[in-house]
C-alpha cells in the first residue's frame, strides 16, 4: 500500500465493483462471432425413413479421420442391443428402438450434436472456444479449449465428449456439422451417404416447412411434433418420428434456450462476490467454534 | 433484388397460365417450388416445360402383373455398383396383395408409367429438397420391404460391387432374372384366433373353405398386407394349426368377416375351443357322397347367402331322372341285366339313396357291397 493513496484504492474498488455488477446483469448475449443467421442450414432427420444401416456412422468417422474400419462391418446389428451415445470414437451413433404395435419395423434414431440456435456450450465455455456459426453449426476452437468440460455439463443433450484416455492435451470432441465439408459446398458426410435420405440437408426454415408438410400428408404415420423446432429455443437438427419422442429417449426439454438456465445459475452464484464472502464467513465461523471449544477444554482441564 | 425480379416474373407467368385450364390462378403464389412442376428456369405459356409429376389426374387402373415388364435394369446411378437387375414382374405379382402398383408407382399421372427420374433428381446436393433424390427414392422402395423380412440392410443383396464382381455381364444377369414368376402360394388350411370375447375365445377360420369352396379371391381380404405376412427369413414352415392372438381393434377384425357373416350371432364363430371343419353329414344329416363332395356349394344351394336347406330327394336337383332313363353306370356300378329291369325302390328303400341299399326284397343273406348287382366300372371314382 506504500505507493498508493487511500483515494486510489477507493477508485479501483469502484471500477472492479462496477465491472462485477456489469457482468452479473448481462443477459445471454452471445459473443460477437455467434451469429444466428436467417439462412442457417439444418438437417431434418426422418426416423420413419431411417433403415438403421449405420452408413452415417462410417461416413462420419471417415470425414473426421477417426478409425472407421470396413463399411461392411457396419451391417452388424448386434450393436443395437445396447443404447449408445456419441463419443470420442464416434461423433454420431444410431440407436434402435422397438416399433409400436402398428409396424414390424424397428425405429432407428441417429444421435449427434443438435447444433442449438442458442447453444448452452457456447455460453458455458469459459475461454470462448465455442461459437454458433452463420451456417448453423456449433463449432469450437481446439487451440482455445482448455478441457474444463463445462460444455459437457451444460449441454442439454449431453453431446460433447472428452478425450479421457489422453494424458496430455485432451480435448472436447463432438459433431461439427462437417464444417469443413460444407464450406467447400459439399454435404455433411452423413447426409451424403444416407441411402434413403433420411437426413435432409437444407435451410432450417425450409426444413420446418417440409416437416410440417410431411406430418400433414401422413397424420397417421407421424406424431404431430418436430423435435428441435422449438426445443431449447430451436436446434439446427430436427427430428420427425412415428413414436412419442420420450419413448425414443429424447430428453424432455422446454422451449426456453438452455443458456438461460446455466447462465443465470452461474451469474447468480458469482454475483456480488457471494461465493468468496460466504466462504470466508463459513471459515471464520468454523475458526470461532474451534477456538471456543479449545478454550472450554482448557477451562475443564484447569 | 434479383429475387424480387424472379417473383415479379413468376407473377406475370401465373397470369399467362391463368388462361389455361386446370391451373389455379395464383398457383405461383403457393408454397410450391416452381421446379416441382416445371423443368426449365423460365416457364412460359407456350413452353410451360411441365414435368409429368403429380397432377390432378392420377393413374388408377394398372396392367395385371403378368402383362408388365419382366425385368428392369436400374442403371442411372450405377457408379460404385453394377446396375441393379430388378425382377419387376415377380414384385408386381407380390404387390397385388399389398398396396398394388401404386406402392412404387406413386403419383403416376394418367398415362404411361413414369420413370422415377422424371421427378426425383439424380443429385443429392440440390435446391428442391421437398422430395427425396433418385438414390433415396429407389432405396426407400426397396429397403423398407427387404429389411422387413431379411432383417438386414446389406447392399450386396441387390447390388454387385464393381470391384469384386468377376465377369459380370449385364445381359447374362438380366437373362437369369427374366421369366421368373411367383411360385404358387401355400395357403393355410385353418387358423385359430384367440380373442378377448369372454363367451367364446376361440374363432376358427377355415381358410381353404373360403378360398376353394366359396371361391373368394385373395384380394377380397388381403389388400394392404406387409411383406412380412408371407416372407420372413426367421419364419418356420407353415404349420397346419396356428393360434394367433387377436390384437387388432374390434372393427378391424370383424370388418373382413362381416362382409358375409353380418347376420350371424357372435357364438357362431366364437367358440370355447377350436372348431371342427364343416361336415355336411354331421351338420345337415345328409352326408355328401363322392359325387356331391366335389361340387361347389352354390351348384346346389344357389348363389344366395345364407344357404337354405334343400329337400334331399334326387329329383330336387336331378329333375329329369326317373326309373327309365337313369343310367346306373354313372354311380360306378353297372347293373347286370336282371337288376337293370328292377325299380329303384326295390333296392333303395323308399327311394332314400343316402342309406345303404338292401338286397332283402329278393335275396336272403345277401348284403351290399359284399354282393354286387353288377360290376364296378372305373369311369367315375
Amino acid at each position: 500500500m506504500s505507493g498508493k493513496s487511500r483515494r486510489d484504492f477507493l477508485k479501483t474498488s469502484v471500477v472492479i465493483g462496477a465491472g462485477v455488477a456489469g457482468l452479473s446483469t448481462s443477459t445471454t448475449k452471445a459473443a460477437p462471432k455467434n451469429i444466428l443467421s436467417e439462412d442457417r442450414m439444418g438437417v431434418l432427420v426422418d426416423t420413419t425413413v431411417c433403415v438403421g444401416c449405420r452408413n452415417c456412422e462410417w461416413a462420419c468417422k471417415e470425414a473426421h479421420e477417426l478409425p472407421a474400419g470396413d463399411l461392411q462391418s457396419y451391417e452388424d446389428k448386434s450393436v443395437f442391443k445396447q443404447k449408445r451415445r456419441p463419443g470420442i470414437e464416434a461423433l454420431t451413433v444410431v440407436n434402435e428402438y422397438s416399433s409400436g404395435k402398428n409396424s414390424n419395423l424397428p425405429v432407428d434414431v441417429k444421435v449427434q450434436c443438435m447444433h442449438c440456435d442458442h447453444p448452452a456450450c457456447v455460453s458455458a465455455c469459459i475461454v470462448g472456444a465455442f461459437s454458433k456459426q452463420e451456417n448453423g453449426s456449433v463449432i469450437w476452437d481446439t487451440d482455445k479449449c482448455i478441457g474444463c468440460r463445462y460444455c459437457m455439463a451444460a449441454c442439454p443433450f449431453q453431446v460433447p465428449a472428452f478425450e479421457y484416455n489422453k494424458a496430455i492435451n485432451p480435448l472436447i470432441m463432438k459433431c461439427d456439422f462437417c464444417f469443413n465439408r460444407t464450406a467447400e459446398g459439399k454435404l455433411p458426410a452423413c447426409v451424403s451417404i444416407c441411402p434413403v435420405e433420411a437426413l435432409t440437408y437444407g435451410p432450417r426454415t425450409e426444413l420446418v416447412k417440409i416437416g410440417r408438410e410431411r406430418i400433414k400428408r401422413n397424420p397417421d404415420k407421424y406424431v404431430d411434433h418436430i423435435f428441435g423446432e422449438h426445443e431449447v429455443g430451436g436446434t439446427s437438427w430436427m427430428y420427425l418420428s412415428s413414436k412419442n419422442f420420450a419413448e425414443l429417449e429424447f430428453p424432455k426439454l422446454g422451449t426456453n434456450p438452455a443458456p438461460g438456465v446455466s447462465e443465470s445459475i452461474q451469474h447468480g452464484i458469482f454475483a456480488y462476490f457471494v461465493p468468496p464472502v460466504s466462504l470466508y464467513a463459513l471459515l471464520g465461523g468454523i475458526m470461532w467454534i474451534a477456538k471456543h471449544r479449545k478454550e472450554l477444554d482448557q477451562e475443564e482441564k484447569s | 433484388m434479383k429475387k424480387g425480379f424472379v417473383i415479379l416474373f413468376l407473377f406475370a407467368i401465373s397470369f399467362a397460365v391463368m388462361a389455361q385450364k386446370n391451373v389455379k390462378k395464383d398457383h405461383a403464389k403457393s408454397d410450391l417450388n416452381c421446379k416441382t412442376c416445371h423443368s426449365c428456369e423460365v416457364p412460359t405459356k407456350d413452353q410451360p416445360c411441365l414435368i409429368p409429376c403429380p397432377r390432378e389426374k392420377m393413374k388408377t387402373v394398372y396392367e395385371s402383373p403378368e402383362q408388365t415388364v419382366d425385368v428392369v435394369s436400374l442403371e442411372t446411378l450405377s457408379k460404385k455398383y453394377f446396375p441393379v437387375i430388378f425382377s419387376h414382374r415377380v414384385h408386381a405379382q407380390m404387390s397385388v396383395m399389398s398396396g398394388g402398383c401404386g406402392t412404387c408407382h406413386h403419383y403416376n399421372t394418367d398415362g404411361p408409367i413414369q420413370p422415377c427420374k422424371n421427378c426425383h433428381q439424380t443429385k443429392r446436393n440440390r435446391d428442391d429438397i421437398s422430395k427425396p433424390d433418385l438414390e433415396a427414392a429407389y432405396h426407400r422402395q426397396c429397403i423398407t420391404c427387404h429389411r422387413e423380412w431379411s432383417h438386414n440392410t446389406n447392399c450386396v443383396s441387390c447390388h454387385s460391387l464393381k470391384t469384386d464382381a468377376k465377369g459380370y455381364q449385364k445381359d447374362e444377369a438380366k437373362k437369369k432374372a427374366s421369366g421368373k414368376v411367383h411360385p404358387a402360394l401355400i395357403e393355410p388350411t385353418k387358423i385359430v384366433f384367440e380373442t378377448k370375447y369372454s363367451k367364446g375365445q376361440m374363432v376358427t377360420f377355415f381358410h381353404d373353405d373360403h378360398t376353394k369352396k366359396f371361391k373368394i379371391e385373395c384380394t377380397t381380404c388381403h389388400k394392404n398386407e406387409t411383406c412380412l405376412k408371407c416372407h420372413d427369413v426367421n419364419k418356420l414352415a407353415d404349420d397346419q394349426l396356428k393360434i394367433i392372438k387377436a390384437n387388432k381393434s374390434l372393427d378391424e377384425h370383424h370388418k373382413k368377416c362381416f362382409s358375409c357373416h353380418k347376420d350371424d350371432k357372435c357364438v357362431t364363430c366364437h367358440l370355447t375351443k377350436p372348431a371342427e371343419q364343416f361336415d355336411h353329414g354331421k351338420k345337415t344329416g345328409w352326408a355328401l357322397n363322392k359325387f356331391h363332395v366335389k361340387l361347389s356349394c352354390e351348384k346346389c344351394h344357389g348363389a344366395k347367402i345364407p344357404y337354405t336347406k334343400l329337400v334331399s330327394k334326387c329329383n330336387n336337383c336331378h329333375g329329369a331322372w326317373n326309373n327309365e332313363n337313369f343310367k346306373h353306370t354313372i354311380t360306378g356300378l353297372q347293373l347286370n341285366e336282371t337288376h337293370a329291369q328292377l325299380n329303384c325302390e326295390d333296392c333303395h328303400a323308399e327311394n332314400n339313396f343316402a342309406v345303404k341299399p338292401g338286397c332283402g326284397n329278393c335275396h336272403e343273406n345277401y348284403s351290399f357291397p359284399k354282393q354286387k348287382p353288377g360290376k364296378l366300372v372305373g369311369s367315375k371314382k
